[in-house]
């Protein structure tokens, strides 16, 4: 009975500590979401100060919106690229630099260095590396340079581009701490048995990173889904919808076209796509990971 | 012993901590009025205020959309501020593109900005029917404005905005280009389209475009378009019935004819058009690159910096012939940024000083020579730059329009239209299906 007494009171501690963090999270996710899920049975425009309720009308007019299956396709367009692109390379780079390269501290600080700039900076910096750096440097040579992100057919490789500059830094760091998480044993003793380079990586390497892969492939897939503020700086949606991504299309619903109503049952049709994208491939991810 | 007061020290600690937290904003919201903080007032400032004076001093805030103008702004304010001490003025420059949206997040959001700039029109409507703008039609300032130009800016018979700066949209010009190729101005569409034809095949860039940006495309949208459908269409009822659902862009011949300019400003415009933004146009035009630039006078500061000898002399400034008709293609001249305040404010008292002050010719000087653009206050100065001068005729002669006071929606019809037009750029898309993509929007949008 003491002992149970005292247990409570040393366990008091904790909740009392949990006690802000409870709290924050309360105010700044569930009841804006609870709001949000409110408003998304209205037609509020975004300015008015009365809500009319029009039931499930925002969520069929949405599926029935042939614009959100094409910013849908291209959001998953941007995302699937970008999320190979930048798994493939920092992957590549991640054993290039867990090898005895000369220099690769300064190499991992270099590569890592575009991901400490904000997105939106790193936007403006392309904008004017496509429209200006780039075409006069190759009119050097003789060569003729339009800016991707002017052409509906290339703004979204452009877009893939600038996020692939941005985006390896991170997922590189834990490939390198996955890397270097595999005991040397192993690839040693496939070595002595015969096994080349990339036998190794393939059957030694690879299934043992598993875990650090399905971590890299969700975050990168989950945050490029929701990309916006590079859209947004860089070629707000345009030219002519080619890089409309659903972020940026909820956005504009809400705001430019006073949908407010109609924005809020986007996102939430938007978070359930997302929810289940992330258990999807977790799972996938998950079965192909083994236990060392 | 010791373990339960120091439990109990924390819960103190964290009850304090919470208190302060929620305190925190009325503490603010009160501090301005406490005695203590009017002693804080420089004493030495406030022996010249009249007595009739607020002690305490206050701040307002001042958001408005022409970023591009910080420094004229920030000028007009210092002198503001040098004559009432006791207003402190917090000027929030926002990009044009972004402006709306932070705007409406503000006021939605319960944070008041105490004024602010609005466009006439639809907007102004909305924020008036949402009860956020002060009613201005009986404030004394409003006296020194021009009646024609309140009357254009009624929002249901009522004043809810206070006109400011003004200026002409045309269409700038590199005299030295012309003259080369013997080029006269031209007053009709297909005159302009000729000499834009005659100097690509000299090797040169007929216009400067930068509609990487929104806007820029979106403005000449905006006017090449309401122009076309009340003055050579006569459609003049075709943006109210936009308004209730009973006209369609596919019954309009304007929209056609629209499209079939835009290809042609993107046929003789520069490389890359969608890439460069507005800053990269009027580099192209400052570099002496383009021949026309479409634009308001704000690009003046700019080019007088980059290239002063083309800005005291070489480039000139025509009214946009939007039709075939010379007589129909008068000066495009019309109200800029407009000023309201928020009928939430706490210092409407304030905010109406500073309305008046911008709204005396002193300030109205400091803006057309810092800005660079017009103003609607009456003995206000019009010097404004060499190539504006060349549009004198057309004021004498009262051959103005506003094609803007044709626009009576509160459907943002035009954000879509670019981007449906840029798809007819890229052959994504022909004109027929853009104009029924549009109507589709229309319809789905705005039930």
């Amino acid at each position: 009975m003491v002992n149970l007494r005292r247990t409570i009171r040393r366990e008091m501690w904790y909740i009392l500590f949990l006690v802000p963090g409870v709290l924050l999270f309360t105010f700044a996710v569930i009841v804006p979401f609870a709001t949000g899920i409110r408003y998304s049975f209205t037609n509020w425009d975004g300015i008015s100060r009365k809500l009319t309720y029009i039931g499930w009308d925002n969520y069929v007019n949405a599926l029935q919106d042939p614009d959100l299956w094409t910013v849908l396709g291209n959001t998953f367009k941007y995302a699937i690229m970008l999320t190979l692109l930048v798994n493939a390379i920092s992957l590549l780079f991640a054993l290039l630099l867990d090898s005895y390269l000369p220099l690769r501290n300064l190499f991992r600080t270099i590569f890592f260095l575009p991901s400490v700039i904000s997105v939106v900076l790193a936007g403006f910096i392309w904008s004017y590396n496509y429209s200006q750096g780039f075409p006069r440097l190759l009119s050097y040579l003789g060569l003729d340079m339009t800016s991707p992100l002017g052409n509906p057919d290339h703004a979204l490789i452009g877009l893939v581009i600038i996020a692939v500059w941005q985006g390896v830094g991170a997922p590189m760091i834990i490939y390198i701490a996955g890397l270097q998480g595999i005991p040397s044993e192993l690839t040693e003793s496939a070595r002595i048995d015969g096994a080349g380079p990339f036998r190794v990586f393939r059957s030694v390497t690879l299934p043992l990173l598993a875990p650090s892969v399905t971590i890299n492939m969700l975050l990168v897939l989950t945050g490029s889904l929701k990309v916006f503020d590079l859209v947004l700086v860089t070629t707000n949606g345009g030219p002519g919808f080619a890089t409309e991504v659903i972020a940026t299309f909820i956005y504009k619903n809400a705001f430019n076209s006073y949908k407010a109503g109609y924005g809020m049952a986007l996102s939430l049709i938007f978070f359930v796509i997302l929810v289940i994208v992330t258990v999807v491939q977790v799972s996938i991810f998950r079965k192909r990971e083994v236990e060392m | 012993m010791n373990k339960k007061l120091s439990l109990g020290l924390i819960i103190a600690m964290l009850v304090v901590l919470l208190a302060a937290c929620g305190g925190n904003k009325k503490e603010n919201a009160a501090s301005p009025t406490t005695p203590a903080s009017a002693s804080d007032s420089p004493a030495t400032e406030s022996a010249s205020v009249p007595a009739s004076e607020p002690a305490e001093p206050i701040t307002i805030s001042f958001m408005h959309f022409k970023s591009d103008a910080t420094d004229g702004i920030a000028k007009i304010v210092e002198q503001f501020e040098a004559e009432n001490p006791n207003i402190k003025v917090d000027v929030q420059p926002v990009k044009f593109d972004d402006y709306d949206t932070l705007l409406k997040t503000k006021l939605a959001s319960g944070d008041i900005v105490d004024v602010f700039t609005l466009n006439s029109g639809g907007k102004t409507k909305l924020f008036k029917d949402g009860g956020y703008i002060e009613d201005l039609t009986d404030q004394e300032f409003m006296k020194t404005f021009d009646p024609g130009v309140l009357a254009d800016q009624t929002t249901d018979g009522r004043n809810y905005i206070m006109p400011l700066n003004a200026g002409p949209i045309a269409v700038f010009y590199n005299k030295k280009i012309f003259s080369d190729l013997n080029i006269d101005i031209p007053t009709t569409y297909d005159a302009l389209i000729a000499a834009a034809q005659k100097i690509k095949d000299a090797g040169k860039t007929p216009f400067a475009l930068g509609w990487k940006d929104g806007w820029p495309l979106g403005m000449w949208l905006s006017r090449d378009f309401p122009s076309n459908t009340v003055l050579v269409e006569k459609q003049t009822d075709f943006f109210d019935k936009l308004e209730k659902g009973q006209a369609k862009f596919a019954d309009n011949p304007a929209t056609k004819t629209v499209i079939a300019h835009a290809l042609d400003m993107f046929k003789y415009g520069n490389k890359d058009q969608l890439g460069v933004d507005y800053n990269g146009a009027v580099d192209l035009f400052a570099r002496e690159e383009a021949a026309m630039m479409y634009m308001g006078t704000w690009p003046l500061p700019d080019i007088e910096k980059k290239n002063p000898d083309l800005y005291a002399n070489g480039m000139g400034y025509f009214p946009y012939p939007f039709s075939n008709d010379p007589t129909l293609n008068k000066l495009e001249f019309n109200p800029d940024a407009s000023i309201a305040v928020n009928s939430k404010s706490e210092h409407k008292e304030a905010a109406f000083k500073f309305l008046a002050y911008l709204a005396s010719v002193p300030a109205a000087n400091t803006w057309v020579e810092n800005v660079k653009t017009l103003t609607y206050v009456k003995g206000a100065s019009t010097d404004i730059a060499p190539a504006v001068t060349a549009l004198k005729p057309y004021f004498d002669n009262g051959q103005l329009y506003n094609s803007q006071v044709y626009i009576t929606t509160t459907i943002d019809w035009n954000t879509q239209f670019s981007q449906y037009v840029q798809k007819v750029f890229f052959k994504k898309a022909t004109p027929d299906q853009i104009i029924k993509d549009l109507d589709d929007w229309v319809s789905k949008n705005h039930k």
